[in-house]
C-alpha cells in the first residue's frame, strides 16, 4: 500500500512549528512570571517577585485599553500559565490537532490585538515577553509570521492525521 | 581609578542622597530607592496610590527610609523637563506639592508640554521665579544625571524600579506594586 514518508514537507513544517511555537510559548510564559524580577529566594522574596511580574504584565495588558482593569488582572494571572502548558503540550505532540488549533487561535488573537494597537499609534509595550519591548511594526510582522506558521502547522496536522502513520506496519493482504 | 564607577556610599549603603528628595529616618531598617519618570503612567499609579499609604504607615513610623530618584527615559519628551522642575522645587522644600501636581496632571502636560504652567499652579510667584532660575542654571541636571547613573548601575531598564536595601541585601524590583503586596513584602523584610 501507499505509505506517506516520515520526512515529507508537511511533516517537516509540523515539526518546525511544534519546536518554534512550543519553545516560544514556554519561554513567553516563563519570562512573564520570572522576568524581569528574578529574586527567587527566600520564599517570601519569590512570592513578591511573582506578584510584581504579574502586576507589571497586568498593566501592560491594561495599556491596550481593550478590557477593564479587573479583566486585565484575570488575563495576567492566567495567560502565562496557559502559554507554558500549551507550549509544553505542543512540544510533546499529544493531541496535536487540538493544541495546535488552540495555539493558532491565540496567535491570531495576539496578532489582532497588536495590529489594532499599532494602527492606533499606541505608545505602549507589547507585553509579549517579560522584559519591556516597545510595540512597533516589527512586533506586528513577527506575530503575523508566528500566526501564519501556527495556521499552516495546524492545517498540515489535520491533513497528515488522515493518512496512515508512516511507522505503522503495512496491512497484510 | 579602578573604583571610579562605584559611587561613594554612606553607612546605610546608599549613595548620593539628596535630602530634599528623601523621606523618613536615615536609620530605618529598610531603605527604598524609587527610580521613576514623571511621564510614566505606572510611576503615576505608584506615586498616587501605593506611596501615599507607604508614607503614612512605614515612612513616618521610622520603618522605611524612602528616596525618590529621577530616571527620565529618553522615550518621553518632557520627563527630563519635569524632573528639572521637581528637583528645583525640592531645593525650596516644595517637592511634595510639585511631584503631586506633575503626576496628577500627567495626561495634560504630556500633551501640551506645559510643565512650567503645571508647577506654577501649586507654587507662589516668588517660588516660581527661584524654580525657573534653578532650572535654567543647569545645576539640577547634574543631580538628575547622578540618579540616572546610579540607576544604570542597578541595571534599571524600566520605570518605576524600586531598590530595597535591608540587612546588607539589595533587591531591585521593576514595576508598579500595589500597597497590599508591598506591605506583605515589607513586613517580611522587617521580621527577618
Amino acid at each position: 500500500m501507499m505509505q506517506s514518508s516520515p520526512f515529507n514537507f508537511r511533516r517537516a513544517i509540523i515539526w518546525i512549528g511544534r519546536l518554534v511555537l512550543g519553545g516560544i510559548f514556554v519561554y513567553a510564559g516563563f519570562s512573564k512570571l520570572l522576568m524581569p524580577n528574578t529574586h527567587l529566594w527566600p520564599m517570601f522574596v519569590l512570592r513578591f517577585s511573582l506578584s510584581m511580574n504579574i502586576s507589571s504584565f497586568a498593566q501592560q495588558v491594561e495599556s491596550y485599553k481593550m478590557i477593564s482593569p479587573e479583566a486585565s488582572q484575570v488575563v495576567a494571572h492566567t495567560l502565562p500559565f496557559v502559554e507554558i502548558v500549551l507550549g509544553l503540550l505542543l512540544l510533546i505532540g499529544w493531541r496535536l490537532r487540538l493544541w495546535a488549533s488552540a495555539i493558532t487561535a491565540i496567535m491570531v488573537g495576539f496578532l489582532a490585538v497588536v495590529t489594532r494597537a499599532y494602527l492606533l499609534h499606541m505608545d505602549i509595550n507589547c507585553g509579549c515577553f517579560g522584559t519591556p519591548e516597545k510595540l512597533t511594526g516589527w512586533t506586528v510582522v513577527r506575530d503575523g509570521a508566528f500566526a501564519a506558521l501556527a495556521l499552516i502547522m495546524t492545517i498540515f496536522a489535520f491533513i497528515e492525521a488522515r493518512k496512515p502513520h508512516p511507522w505503522t506496519a503495512p496491512e497484510k493482504v | 581609578m579602578l573604583f571610579a564607577s562605584v559611587p561613594p556610599q554612606d553607612a546605610s549603603g546608599v549613595s548620593d542622597v539628596d535630602p530634599h528628595k528623601a523621606f523618613g529616618s536615615k536609620t530605618a531598617p529598610v531603605i527604598m530607592e524609587v527610580f521613576s519618570d514623571f511621564q510614566c503612567p505606572a510611576c503615576k499609579n505608584l506615586y498616587l496610590t501605593t506611596n501615599r499609604q507607604l508614607m503614612d504607615n512605614y515612612v513616618t513610623t521610622g520603618k522605611v527610609y524612602l528616596i525618590h530618584r529621577d530616571y527620565p527615559l529618553a522615550m518621553h519628551a518632557y520627563s527630563r523637563v519635569a524632573a528639572r522642575y521637581a528637583r528645583a522645587a525640592a531645593q525650596l522644600g516644595k517637592v511634595e506639592p510639585v511631584e503631586q501636581a506633575l503626576y496628577q496632571n500627567q495626561e495634560k502636560w504630556e500633551q501640551s508640554g506645559d510643565v512650567d504652567g503645571t508647577v506654577a499652579a501649586v507654587l507662589s510667584p516668588k517660588e516660581m521665579v527661584k524654580v525657573r532660575e534653578l532650572v535654567k542654571g543647569g545645576t539640577v541636571d547634574a543631580a538628575i544625571d547622578k540618579d540616572f547613573a546610579l540607576g544604570q548601575m542597578y541595571r534599571v531598564n524600566q520605570t518605576p524600579t524600586t531598590v530595597f536595601h535591608c540587612k546588607g541585601q539589595t533587591y531591585p524590583y521593576s514595576g508598579a506594586m500595589t500597597y497590599d503586596i508591598l506591605k506583605q513584602f515589607l513586613n517580611q523584610l522587617l521580621s527577618q
